[in-house]
């Protein structure tokens, strides 16, 4: 946009440099053309004065012998001023060919001249005299005719040369006109378009953000250009954060809601299971209980251990205890962790033995603030879905690292299982979603909330070569600094 | 500014008659408004003349403080004329009207110009066309001659006394016609375009024209030559006031030290002037006395 603003208000004022442009030389040229007239109107001048200055020596001559015969001071002046005005016309002439005709004229006139003098000066008889001044007479004629000529040529052409000039001018002035009439509506034209141009955009911003206001989330702004293209993707960014926003807010009210239900549930549930356990215990105690079922028996104990461990879970996940922080060592306690998940009781033997495991633990790691119970009850549940994924044995990869840039700690724990299913990876961290016959579906639950009450992230994915990868980012928090 | 101006006045006029410390009058002539009118004859075109004399006249003005103011007349006699009616100054006469006014009227003669080629003297030439066939004087007769004027040496004095000299006594019978051309250049012309036989003008004007128009020396052959005259010089009348006489002379006579009147004269196309006196005319007067011509009484005016 403002490249186009700047792209613009260039074009307009190279137009209008043109045209001023234009404007001042053809005012110039018209005026040079009218200063070039007015000179050759003077030369016209300078002529016809030549001219009456001739005549006036020829009529010396025709009066000479009358009785109204000019003094010969006069005529020896009218001459002088015939050669004077001759010897102007070469002032202003300068092309090659008028040159040679006006040296023939100045020629013609030095003739005259000496045709004038040889009758003012002569003393013979009347047929000698009138044959010299006819002479004289004649070659004043002829000089008339001549200069007649001249005059009527370059008057011709003068006529044409104004007419020429006039026409440009006429010409100029049509082409002002025009431009002074385009110049205007081009401009408010231009401008017109520029705001359209701008008015649209901000139109449709102003359009998405009432829709926004009256809660269609889903609204998207299309088809904008330039800087309203961003000023778009930002309010878009925007919408979708807004409705994400919105939709945790919704679930975190949601697990609310169920936590309490839970909790109340669990509490209920909880004394009465404690009560029938407690019989059963007895009952199996009872030396009346055949074996078989006292194995019975066993079985219902452990079942409602598992009903109470699930109950215990439910409780963690719907009222998740506030962390206690302390300085912790990351490494220390993830490879505690390792070492007591593959001791695991829930773990068969075989298994714990056939898997194969890695660490690469970074030395540099910094101490961070943290719940250690927290973490290696995040990292037990990680590390017993990867054992369990790795039935027939397999390689437990675990890694940590410090990103200096993000001031952050990365904890990677893979393994070569299963995978996680396709479909299934969106939905893995919300509670109750399990694969197993026997899981709760609440261990990434837990896990995912309490690396979020950390102010970390977790996120999972297959690898490449099979098995999944999950990695979880926590800040580095400087001691004393509350959560 | 004005006092600038003034400075500055004084420093020019202080220039200029510094200068003329060279002139042996050595006050300023105070005759600021005396206005001289000299004639001139007209041995050349006559709307040229003024041209000519101007830059001498000029330079002449401003030395001696003195108008001077041009008239060109149309004959050689006139300048006698003129002399009373026009009430003429000075003027520069021709050898032969010098004389004739010198003893009708007293002129006293005072400069003439030295040319450039070292001339201060003319004399009279007698031409004809080379396929004329005319060599002597036998052959002119029944032909057209053509003088200059009545009033002067070249084109009328010699040739009369070169027809008393070969025995015309009437030269009106001996030729069909003659004619007085005006200027010695149309009496060449006029022989060598055939409109007259013989001429008779200057030889100064001959070899002028002659260097420009290769016909003359090619079709024209002159037949007779005669002695050398003083070149027109500046004569003046005899009650003008003796200061300007002087200052006029000692200006002429001194203008080729000067560089402005060096380059007047150059324009003028002479080297000085020299001085001239009524003894200088010595050859006039005997040609006018061969012929038995009275000065004071000769009838210039042309028929
Ligand atoms: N390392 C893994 N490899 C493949 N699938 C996994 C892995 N970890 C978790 N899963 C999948 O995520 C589901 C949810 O796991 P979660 O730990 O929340 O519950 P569970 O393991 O099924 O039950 P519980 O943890 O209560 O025993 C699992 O059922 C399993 O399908
Ligand atoms: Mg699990």
């Amino acid at each position: 946009m403002k490249k186009k603003i700047i792209i613009g208000l260039s074009i307009f004022s190279l137009i209008f440099l043109l045209a001023g442009i234009y404007i001042i030389t053809t005012i110039e040229t018209a005026t040079a053309k009218l200063d070039n007239l007015i000179t050759l109107h003077q030369v016209e001048i300078l002529r016809e004065h030549l001219l009456i200055n001739i005549k006036r020596v020829q009529s010396d001559l025709n009066l000479k012998s009358t009785r109204f015969a000019r003094s010969i001071d006069t005529v020896i002046l009218n001459v002088r001023n015939m050669e004077k005005m001759a010897d102007k016309c070469f002032e202003c002439h300068h092309s090659e060919d008028v040159l040679e005709r006006l040296s023939e004229l100045r020629n013609d006139i030095d003739k005259y001249k000496d045709a004038l003098s040889r009758v003012f000066t002569i003393r013979a008889n009347t047929g000698r005299l009138k044959a010299e001044e006819d002479s004289a007479f004649r070659t004043g004629e002829n000089l008339i005719t001549k200069v007649n000529n001249m005059i009527s040529i370059a008057s011709s052409k003068l006529e044409k040369k104004t007419q020429s000039a006039l026409g440009n001018i006429a010409d100029t002035k049509t082409v002002l006109y025009i431009l002074l009439a385009i110049g205007p509506p081009l401009a408010a034209g231009i401008a017109f378009i520029f705001m359209r141009g701008f008015t649209r955009q901000v139109n449709v911003l102003l359009e998405a953000t009432r829709s926004l206001k009256e809660g269609n989330l889903d609204y998207r702004i299309e088809g904008l250009k330039d800087e309203f293209e961003e000023v778009a993707a930002s309010f878009n960014n925007m919408a979708a954060s807004l409705k994400e926003q919105m939709y945790k807010m919704q679930r975190t009210e949601q697990m609310v809601v169920l936590g309490e239900l839970a909790a109340g549930l669990a509490h209920e549930i909880k004394n009465p299971l404690t009560g029938i356990k407690l019989s059963m215990e007895v009952l199996s105690e009872k030396t009346f209980t055949s074996e078989e079922d006292r194995e019975f028996i066993l079985k219902i104990i452990d079942e409602i251990k598992r009903i109470d461990s699930l109950i215990k879970s439910l409780l963690k996940f719907a009222r998740p205890p506030k962390p206690n922080l302390a300085v912790s060592d990351l490494n220390e306690i993830l490879n505690d962790t390792v070492t007591f998940s593959l001791k695991h009781p829930s773990l068969s033997s075989k298994t714990s033995t056939s898997i194969n495991v890695l660490k690469h633990f970074d030395k540099s790691l910094p101490e961070l603030m943290a719940d250690p119970m927290q973490l290696q009850q995040v990292f037990l549940n990680l590390l017993l879905n990867a054992i369990d994924t790795m039935q027939d044995g397999g390689t437990l990869f675990v890694k940590t690292s410090y990103d200096a840039g993000e001031n952050t700690v990365q904890i990677e724990i893979s393994d070569t299982g299963k995978g996680i299913d396709e479909n299934a990876i969106d939905k893995i961290f919300q509670p109750f979603f399990t694969t197993k016959p026997k899981g709760t579906g609440l261990g990434l639950a837990i896990t995912k909330r309490l690396i979020e009450q950390h102010g970390g992230a977790i996120s999972a994915e297959n690898n490449p070569g099979g098995g999944a990868t999950f990695k979880i980012s926590l800040p580095v928090k400087k001691e004393g600094k509350n959560l | 500014m004005v006092k600038v101006f003034i400075l500055i006045c004084v420093i020019i006029i202080s220039g200029c008659s510094k200068q003329e410390t060279t002139s042996p009058d050595e006050t300023t002539p105070s005759t600021i408004d005396t206005t001289l009118v000299i004639g001139l004859i007209p041995e050349r075109n006559i709307f040229n003349q003024i041209e000519r004399y101007e830059p001498i006249t000029g330079y002449v003005a401003e030395k001696t403080g003195v108008n001077i103011k041009l008239k060109v007349l149309t004959r050689y006699g006139n300048i006698i004329d003129n002399f009373v009616s026009a009430g003429l100054d000075g003027a520069f006469f021709g050898s032969f009207t010098y004389t004739l006014a010198h003893a009708k009227l007293g002129v006293e003669v005072l400069a003439r110009p030295q040319y450039i080629d070292g001339t201060s003297t003319y004399h009279g030439l007698i031409f004809v066309r080379r396929d004329s066939g005319i060599k002597t004087v036998k052959e002119m007769k029944g032909k057209i001659f053509a003088f200059v004027d009545k009033a002067t040496t070249a084109g009328y004095l010699v040739p009369l006394f070169y027809f008393k000299e070969h025995g015309i006594d009437n030269y009106r019978t001996y030729f069909k016609e003659t004619y007085f051309t005006g200027t010695h250049q149309d009496a060449i012309y006029d022989v060598l375009n055939k409109k007259a036989d013989i001429g008779a003008a200057k030889n100064t004007v001959y070899r002028r024209l002659a260097d420009v128009d290769k016909r003359i020396t090619k079709e024209l052959v002159i037949l007779e030559e005669f002695l050398d005259v003083p070149e027109n010089g500046l004569a003046v009348r005899k009650d003008l006031d003796v200061s300007i006489k002087n200052n006029l002379k000692e200006a002429l006579l001194n203008m080729h030290n000067d560089p402005a009147g060096k380059s007047a004269l150059r324009d003028f196309g002479a080297e000085k002037f020299i001085e001239t006196t009524d003894n200088d005319y010595a050859n006039v007067y005997k040609y006018t006395k061969e012929i038995n011509l009275d000065l004071a009484t000769y009838d210039y005016i042309n028929e």
